[in-house]
């Protein structure tokens, strides 16, 4: 069994990677030869704005182009190798996401089967494998959080602060992470300079986790508690991933200026699409829109969002990539824009949570699927009556979208229902932390 | 010797680099465009070179300044060359918010006096506001073939909606191709297509806005033999409006002003039910045994 199971990743991820090497040839005759492209129109636009930069032009240049430079100076080879190479990149960071998935999983013992079943729910889903090979770039994001998540493990922080600092310079919204990482960054179960002990996935079913970590808890002075919220592995996290944020955001911003910050920055923060998309409040924003809002309507919309991360936070941070996965999920349906693409986002999370769900496939599983796919249908249906077909059915494609809101949050009240909360660090004894023992 | 040998390879290889990314945006930038580089560029570049917005009458004033400054006349008195514009007609094809405009050209042309191989239609669509003319759709079109030359001015965001946007223009260049001679005269015929995206329409209680398309500016441009060499120049064919079909109405779907109180309370109120839902999920969940 465990001579063959590497060879079981080794042939799921060389058919995947052949799969994906045929999609993006099937992309390149599509593009030629039918009028409807295969290629995301991003990818088009990522591709310009590295045509710009190679000439010695800003990327900004390129009108819609809101991404990190990098991605465009990732890009380059487009212009003078083949216009594939980003294509390439992304599917191969898409193959690299199923590897970092078995790894995690790996390192804290779950079943070989399991692990393999988990890596095809990322490698095998329809969103993954078009997003990647049709030019997006979010496999690139969801890469480095993985990794970010290893590096955790395996108590490099710095290294960890690192990419995270890079990973909110590219895409922003995993700031949302931040408090999470903070909080599991507890000297309690991990220190600078030695690897923490993981709760493994056979350990978690048999015995309670954290009892004794949370009586250990009611022991600490406010002297104590407010020691540790300053620790030097918390400090060190933020001086460090912020520092690398500030560096990108300063160096960027000396080469293009006030371009860079709007488009790449600002841009994010203050979006708000009245043209129709899955979020709940795109018909509000198009009745609004040319209206200056209250403070108190500001408020309003913010709060959901706001009160939302802070209870998934407050009550999951612990077990990080279930918190992670909330996180992102309800991130996502509260956004004031949804595309299909951000749903990726949690995609690459969804594995490393089924081995610790008690969810059934029959029927639990599949009735999140089918209520979640379901609601995303029928606001598509009423979406391609209005865009393709030209009738006025903007109320029921509103009323769709709350559908969706509501079938996002159901789905994840099962999941958390369903879920066998398991922190991802063992407290360290007193004992232990001083001879530094490195695994369960 | 071998580290100068380094050196220079390491030179020489910077060199074509920079030659390949030069060429690179060099096609960029002209594919955007096309060939819209006789005529002192293209009139539309003219126009936003000197204009922010589109008006129709200061463009109109462009226009003439344009046919005086370019007329195909060799000498002062010369009669115009005869182009007449037999007839004119406009469709929009398609459905909900991404369309084809198509204008089908006739022309009838001298065959004697007319240089048609030198010469080439151009075609100026000022679009109304409401609508947008997406310049990278175009220019993959005109890679295909679709056009001689392809140029978008004005107001080229995607994005926004019509509140927030001026209007664009579209100047398209096409070859003469066919022709049918009957008798003296030459019939040319043209169709052309140019795909239109709807912005989101200003509120309307009926639910649709409607956009008309007003008349394209035609004009023939050929290059000729003048005093000094070759020279481009202008020709407005002289037509009978009775025999132009040009109404063209594309009513786009939009927002219903009435909507937007029970909107805005139900949308928030669903938000704070989904939150609640997760809270209580959250709140309820059973903690380590």
């Amino acid at each position: 069994m465990t001579a063959k199971a590497p060879m079981n990743l080794r042939r799921l991820l060389i058919g995947s990677a052949v799969f994906r090497l045929a999609l993006i040839l099937y992309g390149e005759w599509q593009d030629a030869h039918m009028e409807v492209r295969y290629t995301d129109v991003d990818y088009l636009v990522f591709s310009d704005a590295a045509s710009l930069m190679a000439s010695g032009s800003s990327p900004y240049k390129r009108t819609t182009y809101r991404y990190s430079p990098l991605l465009a100076f990732l890009l380059l080879p487009n212009s003078v190798l083949h216009r594939s190479w980003g294509k390439f990149i992304f599917s191969a960071s898409d193959l690299l996401v199923g590897y970092f998935i078995y790894k995690i999983l790996k390192q804290r013992k779950v079943a070989e089967d399991l692990c393999l079943y988990s890596v095809m729910v990322w490698l095998l889903n329809p969103f993954t494998f078009t997003i990647g090979t049709r030019g997006n770039c979010e496999p690139i994001v969801c890469a480095m959080i993985l990794w970010i998540l290893i590096c955790l493990m395996n108590g490099k922080i710095i290294q960890a602060a690192v990419w995270y600092g890079l990973v909110v310079h590219f895409r922003i919204y995993p700031i949302i992470y931040s408090l999470p990482i903070i909080l599991v960054l507890n000297p309690r179960y991990i220190q600078l300079g030695k690897k923490p002990l993981l709760v493994n996935w056979k350990s978690n079913a048999h015995r309670p986790s954290s009892q004794s970590g949370m009586e250990a808890s009611t022991r600490y002075n406010l002297w104590t508690a407010a020691k540790s919220m300053f620790s030097k592995e918390r400090v060190l996290f933020g001086l460090v991933s912020g520092g690398i944020f500030f560096l990108c955001t300063g160096l960027f911003f000396h080469l293009y200026q006030w371009e860079f910050l709007n488009e790449a920055l600002l841009y994010h923060l203050t979006r708000a699409d009245p043209r129709h998309n899955f979020s709940v409040y795109f018909y509000h924003i198009y009745l609004q829109y040319g209206r200056q809002l209250s403070l108190v309507e500001k408020l309003i919309s913010f709060l959901p969002q706001s009160i939302v991360q802070l209870v998934l936070i407050s009550t999951f941070a612990q077990d990080l990539p279930f918190c992670f996965f909330l996180q992102t999920v309800a991130f996502v349906a509260f956004n004031k824009v949804i595309t299909a693409q951000y749903f990726v986002w949690f995609f690459c999370l969804l594995p490393l949570i089924l081995p610790w769900s008690d969810m059934k496939l029959k029927w639990e599983g599949l009735g999140c699927v089918g209520l979640w796919m379901g609601a995303q249908l029928h606001w598509l249906l009423w979406g391609y009556l209005l865009e393709f077909k030209g009738q006025n059915v903007f109320l029921q494609l509103w009323m769709a979208s709350l559908v969706f809101l509501l079938a996002n949050a159901s789905v994840m009240a099962v999941f958390i229902r369903l879920q066998r909360f398991s922190p991802i660090f063992l407290q360290i004894k007193v004992s232990d932390s001083k001879s530094g023992v490195k695994s369960q | 010797m071998r580290i100068i040998g380094w050196i220079c390879w390491r030179w020489k290889m910077g060199i074509i680099w920079k030659f390949f990314f030069c060429c690179c945006f060099i096609v960029v930038t002209l594919s955007i465009y096309g060939d819209c580089l006789s005529l002192e560029d293209c009139i539309l570049k003219s126009y936003f070179s000197k204009n922010e917005v589109l008006t129709d009458s200061s463009f109109q004033d462009l226009l003439q300044d344009e046919l005086s400054k370019f007329s195909c006349k060799l000498l002062p008195g010369d009669p115009n060359p005869q182009l007449t514009l037999s007839g004119l007609e406009r469709r929009l094809i398609g459905e909900g918010s991404h369309r084809h405009l198509s204008s089908t050209i006739q022309l009838q042309v001298p065959p004697q006096s007319f240089p048609l191989q030198s010469c080439k239609l151009v075609m100026i669509e000022r679009l109304p506001s409401g609508v947008f003319a997406d310049p990278f759709e175009l220019d993959h079109l005109f890679h295909h073939g679709a056009y001689a030359g392809i140029g978008v001015f004005g107001d080229t965001n995607l994005e926004l909606p019509s509140v927030s946007s001026n209007r664009s223009a579209v100047e398209i260049h096409m070859n003469f191709e066919h022709s049918i001679s009957s008798g003296a005269m030459s019939e040319l015929g043209i169709r052309i297509d140019l795909p239109l995206h709807a912005r989101y329409a200003p509120l309307h209680e009926s639910g649709y806005s409607e956009v008309a398309f007003g008349t394209p500016d035609l004009l023939v441009s050929c290059s000729m033999e003048g005093s000094s060499g070759m020279r481009s120049c202008l020709i407005v064919p002289s037509h009978d409006s009775n025999r132009l079909r040009t109404d063209v109405v594309w009513k786009i779907p939009c927002g219903i002003m009435s909507h937007t109180n029970v909107v805005s309370v139900v949308t928030f109120a669903t938000a704070f039910v989904s939150t609640l839902v997760i809270v209580f999920a959250s709140v309820l969940y059973p903690k380590p045994r």
